[in-house]
């Protein structure tokens, strides 16, 4: 029978070598008809196909038509049987001319052989998922070629020892040897490849059985699991649900061969992946398609890859370094940031940018933090030089204040000693004199204090103090100056006290600056010289100030720069003194402003806030 | 030489430490605190007094009682102290005729140096004052002839032609002549003109 098969394919592999090539690939149609061994539902086989399919849709050249046939010979046998389906293939597909026949499993492609002679004459075959052994048995078919899977159980063990390192027990579990399609050949391979191990056949066991036998494995033992197709009681199985129904069970990993296998429990191996399976074999026949000779293209092995599931990998504590060189893995539950990627990174992103802002924030804030201390640096400086302007300019006053008691100490002292030298000095006055002078020195000692208060260099700084002895004190420095200069001085304060927050020095140096401003204004008019100065409570939260004058007033048009710096109006002025006042106010967040009464003469008010 | 000092301060505590010192020197004290109320009792120029006057006094100033004393004719030297010099007070108030221009504190020397020369000024003025008084009575005393007579004598006139002038003999006016230096009391004629111009006749131009 093989004779006459090889005889029969070297007939037709002569034809075809003797049509031109061109000929032949114009004549081929573009048709292949795949013969699947399995049946309709195995997800398996349908994987297969459609890897078939995806390769074949794919193909740049003319659209190829696809027919399958599902053959269901792992369920059904015998001639008859083979009959009936080589009869119905006759029929259905007479009319239809046919380029490829493209066998799935070695069942298959056993019928397509046999049946060429008489269905397909002179098409070549392309089988797949057909391992080693069956190829060997076949011989290598005339005018066929195609993908062989490669199996062995020796890779299954070399997987179960990766998987558990100290491993003494195999647990092979399978449905009947004959029934297990491509891992049929473990049978033969046991002895060889399992040396050095205890191995446990579990082979044609019914199901419930077997459930029970994996609760209560051993240590140190792994699972083989080859296919199951039967529950053992009659009722049909899929071997990827019957797999699953043993990992529910098993205490010990179970390492499997086909890629299906792995969702439902299996822990890995190196399996049969049958979309890769169909794609090789799909690529052979468009190698046909396009003029090649089945001849001439040798057989490839393909379609097995290690691959894992990490789902069962963390449950059995496999690493993943001792895993198979190239091994994949599935089901690898994605860590957070993985899961959460495009979230994690727009989170990562969002608190960038937040901290960039929160820096640059604390930037500007420190920038405008130093611009302000600087600012009050140099308001402080100028007040300095305005305080010692203005000092220098109430100079006689000043002298005059200190020279008064110090000019009468001078005299007292003399006087006294002068009694002294008498016969009998009169004590009584000797006392009085003593009291006078002792007096007078206080009264030197204030003025001077006073003045250094005044002339202090000192940076702003704010307390609590009454707005109304702040005035009554500059009022009474300015008293001489006033009476110097012919002026009237009066003060009118409110009743009540006004706490303010603020720098005492600052603040009398204002009240001083707009009383000195009102006297200088008045120095050209010949009597009636007179500056009012009065506080209120303004509402409940401000204080108002004013310091009114009978002088000119001030040119309405020049209202509103009053207060800029160096505007003067007067010869010897510098006009800083009412700019120094309004930027002491403004930095004690009050507000200043000039208006001319109507009774003639100029009034100056400020506001400034209550301490709370 | 003893007097009466008066003490314009508004400033008790000075006041009192000069009426102190002043009254142990020897003199009398008068005190006022303003300026004002000097003004309102006059003192008395009959006796040597001075005024010791301060520049800044509210009210009406230092340099302002002095302008008002010379306008009603005091002669009441004028003595300043200040606690500040400054140039243009001092050169208006010593212009004006003070007497001197002190600065506070100030040491009793000096005070009392200045005290003591203003009072001397003052007893000068004033017995100067008298003389030229009884000058002016003796000038008044005599007749208009006789007046007229003095004027043009003063003038270096000769009897000739003052004779001409008035329309009378040269003896008359020989004798008028002798009458005047009688009743006014010189010996010759350089002492009637010296007498003449202290009394400011002669600028006159009569």
């Amino acid at each position: 029978m093989i004779r006459l098969i090889s005889f029969k394919g070297l007939i037709a592999g002569l034809l075809v070598l003797l049509a031109p090539t061109a000929l032949a690939q114009e004549r081929r149609p573009h048709s292949i008809l795949v013969l699947d061994q399995a049946e309709t539902r195995g997800p398996f086989y349908d994987l297969i196909f459609s890897g078939l399919r995806e390769v074949v849709g794919a193909h740049p050249g003319p659209r190829v038509t696809l027919y399958g046939e599902n053959l269901d010979l792992n369920r059904f046998d015998g001639t008859a049987y083979e009959q009936s389906l080589k009869r119905h293939l006759h029929e259905k597909y007479q009319d239809k001319p046919i380029g490829v026949v493209l066998a799935i499993g070695a069942r298959a492609l056993e019928c397509a052989l046999r049946w060429r002679e008489e269905l397909w004459p002179g098409i070549p075959i392309v089988f797949t998922m057909v391992d080693e052994i069956d190829f060997a048995r076949l011989g290598p078919p005339p005018d066929a070629t195609g993908v062989i899977v490669k199996t062995p159980l020796t890779d299954s063990i070399k997987v179960a020892r990766a998987v558990v390192p100290d491993l003494d027990t195999v647990v092979i579990i399978g449905d009947q040897w004959e029934r297990v399609a491509v891992f049929r050949s473990w049978v033969d391979e046991i002895p060889t490849a399992t040396a050095g191990l205890r191995v446990v056949q579990v082979i044609g066991e019914k199901m419930a059985d077997i459930r029970k036998l994996v609760a209560e494995l051993p240590e140190r033992s792994a699972i083989i699991y080859s296919s199951i197709y039967s529950d053992g009681e009659g009722g049909y199985l899929l071997p990827r649900i019957a797999v699953g129904l043993i990992a529910e069970k098993a205490n010990r990993p179970i390492v499997v061969a086909a890629e299906t296998f792995l969702a439902p429990g299996g822990v890995g191996g190196y399996v049969l992946v049958p979309s890769a399976i169909g794609a090789d074999a799909a690529k052979i026949a468009l190698r046909i398609f396009n003029g090649e000779r089945a001849e001439t293209i040798s057989p490839v092995s393909g379609g097995v890859k290690p691959i894992f599931n990490w789902v069962q990998m963390q449950r059995w504590n496999v690493s993943e370094s001792g895993l198979p060189e190239g091994s994949e893995i599935r089901f690898r539950e994605p860590t957070f940031l993985e899961r959460y990627r495009w979230q994690s990174m727009l989170i990562v992103a969002a608190l960038l940018v937040q901290a960039g802002l929160i820096l640059f924030l604390l930037h500007e804030r420190r920038m405008r933090r130093n611009a302000e201390i600087e600012s009050q640096k140099r308001m402080s400086e100028l007040a300095h030089v305005n305080r010692q302007a203005t000092t220098s300019e109430l100079s006689s006053s000043i002298a005059h204040e200190i020279n008064q008691p110090l000019g009468s100490i001078l005299t007292n002292a003399e006087t006294a000693e002068l009694i002294l030298q008498s016969e009998i000095p009169d004590l009584g006055e000797i006392r009085e004199i003593l009291a006078d002078i002792k007096r007078d020195d206080q009264r030197a000692g204030e003025v001077i204090r006073r003045l250094r208060g005044f002339l202090k260099n000192a940076p702003f700084e704010t307390k609590e103090v009454d707005l109304n002895q702040i005035m009554n004190e500059t009022f009474r420095f300015l008293s001489l100056q006033a009476t110097s200069r012919n002026i009237e001085l009066y003060l009118q304060t409110s009743p009540a006290e006004l706490r303010i927050k603020g720098d005492p020095v600052q603040l009398q140096q204002v009240i001083l600056n707009l009383v000195v401003n009102s006297m200088d204004a008045m120095a050209t008019i010949p009597y009636g010289r007179t500056v009012i100065g009065r506080t209120e409570l303004n509402g409940d939260s401000t204080v108002e100030i004013s310091i009114s004058d009978s002088g000119p007033g001030i040119p309405p048009n020049k209202l509103a720069q009053v207060f800029d710096p160096f505007f003067t109006t007067k010869d010897q002025g510098m006009g800083i003194g009412l700019s120094i006042a309004r930027t002491i106010i403004l930095a004690h967040k009050g507000r200043i402003w000039a208006e001319n009464q109507n009774g003639g003469g100029a009034a100056f008010h400020f506001t400034l806030p209550l301490a709370a | 030489m003893p007097g009466r000092v008066h003490v314009v301060d508004d400033d008790d505590s000075f006041r009192t430490a000069m009426e102190r010192r002043l009254r142990l020197a020897g003199y009398q004290v008068a005190t006022y605190p303003s300026a004002q109320q000097l003004l309102d009792r006059l003192p008395e120029e009959s006796e040597p007094g001075c005024i010791l006057l301060d520049v800044q006094i509210p009210g009406l100033t230092g340099p302002e009682l002095q302008g008002r004393l010379n306008e009603l004719g005091s002669t009441l030297p004028i003595v300043f102290l200040t606690g500040h010099v400054d140039t243009s007070t001092t050169v208006r108030t010593i212009k004006a005729g003070a007497e001197d221009f002190l600065t506070k504190p100030v040491e009793s020397k000096q005070l009392l140096g200045a005290i003591e020369r203003a009072l001397a000024r003052h007893a000068a003025v004033r017995s100067e004052r008298h003389r030229i008084d009884e000058m002016r009575a003796l000038v008044a005393a005599l007749t208009p002839r006789e007046h007229q007579v003095f004027g043009l004598v003063v003038r270096g006139k000769l009897n000739k032609q003052i004779a001409h002038e008035l329309g009378a003999t040269e003896r008359t006016i020989k004798a008028h002549r002798h009458k005047v230096m009688e009743k006014i009391k010189v010996q010759s004629l350089a002492e009637l003109v010296s007498l003449a111009e202290r009394l400011g006749l002669l600028a006159a131009g009569k």
